[in-house]
């Protein structure tokens, strides 16, 4: 029956073999080589680098003869060594504030100090371009220059642009060395001191002041009268006082005999040529010799590293402060002149 | 299986990516593409006197590399699972390690650098050139991992950047005005 049964019954289907699954792809047999390749060159090239950036830090620790790295610029030069830069642009005053990113004599003065303080740095250049100022600010940066050649033993080279007059020559005066271009303007070696007289113009707009002193000379200087010859006298032995600092600080630091210097201080200005002719000026040229200068001085041989003074953030702050300030701080200025004693060159 | 196969897997066959099942030694290629980026790194900043010698100045850069391109991972991750991509089994951890096996276009850096310094080569012009290149092998690697299309892969790739990008600007606004209030 069961016999009978399974052969009636119709024969069940053939179950299908399950298929493997597809095979990956087998990988092209190239890429294995061309990674090998690669890594073996990234093998080569690292250990290259590696001995090469070994051998420049080594030669930067003991300079050796025999590693020759030249021909890979900049690998073998030391980051850190490097000339400082110093800005003294526009008139030299006493600044307004205390703030930092002021350009005042005090702030110039810090930097001066902090720069030749610094340990990388082994030459200060002075990018002057002024034409001088209030004679007690130009004296605080001469003095800062000064003090830090005497406490740090480091060259100090001044470097003229347009114009280096007056104040800004009585700075220079410090330095070991300056170099100005053939056309800079020079000189002007004195002192001034400018009063304005509006005594008739008040007189005609029915202006009239007075003031209430303490001693006849406490006015000394005030526009809305004439000078009186006493005041004269008294003014004038303070421009010879003045005139005879400037003078023998001129003579100290050029190391120019006094009566030499006094021919040529008689408030005259120069071009960089015939100051050069003068004894006045070292070397033509603008501020990369300046820079070779320093660096040859400091024996850091020529086109040294050069280490800015102004930090970023005080650089960002001056630029705003002038701008946020609308000129007004110009017009402030100019209605507050008044008189003062200055080494200071009027032209431009 | 060794770091090599791996890769060479990766190559050929990159699907295998995108397969419910990680690829073999994924983890060893992908750190080791970290380690090996990491080095070519350092020696082109080296090279270029950007980074101080040492063997700390060398671990700052690995960290940094694995630090960033493990926040990376993340956030493109994130932003995948946000507009709903992250369906596939494409997950932040394999991200990760898959943008490790791309770091190993870091290597290509060195005799790029030494061509820079023998005056052969822009240095700075092949930085950039290696960041194109890293930038287009991880859209292809993102859009293994999860179905995205080209831009949207190039989108995600981009949005760390330019998240820290505005985190950045937006200090930078906010400086300034403090800065304008500090003056005023």
């Amino acid at each position: 029956m069961d016999e009978q049964n399974s052969s009636g019954a119709p024969a069940p289907a053939e179950q299908p073999k399950p298929q493997p699954a597809p095979a990956p792809a087998p990988a092209k047999p190239g890429t294995k080589v061309w990674l090998k390749a690669l890594a073996a060159l990234y093998a080569i090239s690292l250990f290259a680098a590696f001995s090469l950036v070994m051998k420049a830090d080594s030669a930067k620790k003991t300079p050796s003869k025999d590693v020759d790295i030249s021909k890979f610029k900049g690998i073998g030069q030391s980051k850190k060594k490097g000339v400082g830069l110093v800005e003294i642009y526009g008139v030299i005053s006493q600044g307004s504030s205390a703030r930092s990113w002021d350009r005042g004599s005090q702030q110039i003065a810090k930097k001066i100090r902090a720069m030749a303080a610094e340990k990388d740095v082994k030459a200060v250049v002075l990018d002057i371009n002024s034409p001088g100022g209030s004679v007690g600010a130009v004296q605080e940066i001469y003095s800062a220059v000064r003090r830090a050649k005497a406490e740090t033993k480091k060259p100090f080279i001044a470097r003229f642009g347009e114009v280096s007059a007056s104040g800004g020559y009585y700075v220079a005066s410090a330095c070991d060395l300056v170099v100005a271009h053939p056309g800079s303007i020079t000189g002007s070696i004195g002192v001034i001191f400018s009063v304005s007289n509006f005594e008739g113009l008040m007189k005609k707009v029915g202006f009239r002041s007075e003031a209430i002193k303490s001693g006849k000379f406490k006015d000394m200087g005030s526009p809305t009268r004439e000078m009186t010859p006493e005041e004269r006298r008294l003014l004038q032995a303070m421009i010879d006082d003045s005139y005879d600092q400037f003078v023998t600080a001129v003579a100290e630091g050029r190391k120019m005999p006094m009566e030499k210097v006094k021919a040529l201080a008689d408030g005259r200005i120069y071009t960089g040529r015939q100051a050069a002719d003068a004894g006045l000026v070292d070397k033509l040229g603008d501020l990369q010799e300046a820079v070779d200068a320093a660096g040859e001085l400091a024996g850091l041989g020529k086109n040294p590293r050069v280490i800015r003074d102004s930090a970023p953030l005080e650089q960002l702050m001056s630029l705003m402060d002038s701008r946020l300030s609308f000129g007004f701080g110009a017009v402030a200025n100019a209605a507050a002149a008044a008189p003062s004693l200055e080494y200071r060159w009027y032209g431009r | 299986m060794s770091a090599l196969e791996t890769l060479e897997t990766l190559i050929d066959r990159p699907e295998s990516l995108g397969a419910a099942e990680r690829p073999a030694g994924l983890g060893r290629a992908g750190l080791l593409g970290y380690f090996a980026g990491a080095l070519g790194l350092f020696m082109f900043l080296r090279l270029e006197s950007a980074v101080p010698p040492g063997a700390l100045s060398f671990l700052a850069v690995f960290a940094f590399l694995l630090a960033a391109n493990f926040f990376f991972a993340g956030v493109i991750h994130l932003f995948m699972d946000l507009t709903g991509a992250a369906a596939g089994p494409g997950g932040a951890a394999r991200l990760f390690l898959a943008f490790g096996c791309s770091d190993f276009l870091a290597t290509l850096l060195v005799p790029l650098g030494f061509l820079d310094k023998a005056d052969f080569f822009s240095g700075a012009l092949g930085f950039f050139v290696f960041v194109l290149a890293l930038i287009y092998a991880r859209v292809r690697l993102v859009r293994r991992l999860y179905p995205v299309s080209n831009n949207k892969a190039l989108l995600a790739v981009w949005l760390p950047y330019a998240g820290l990008a505005a985190v950045f600007f937006s200090g930078l606004v906010y400086g300034i005005i403090w800065l304008v209030w500090l003056i005023v």
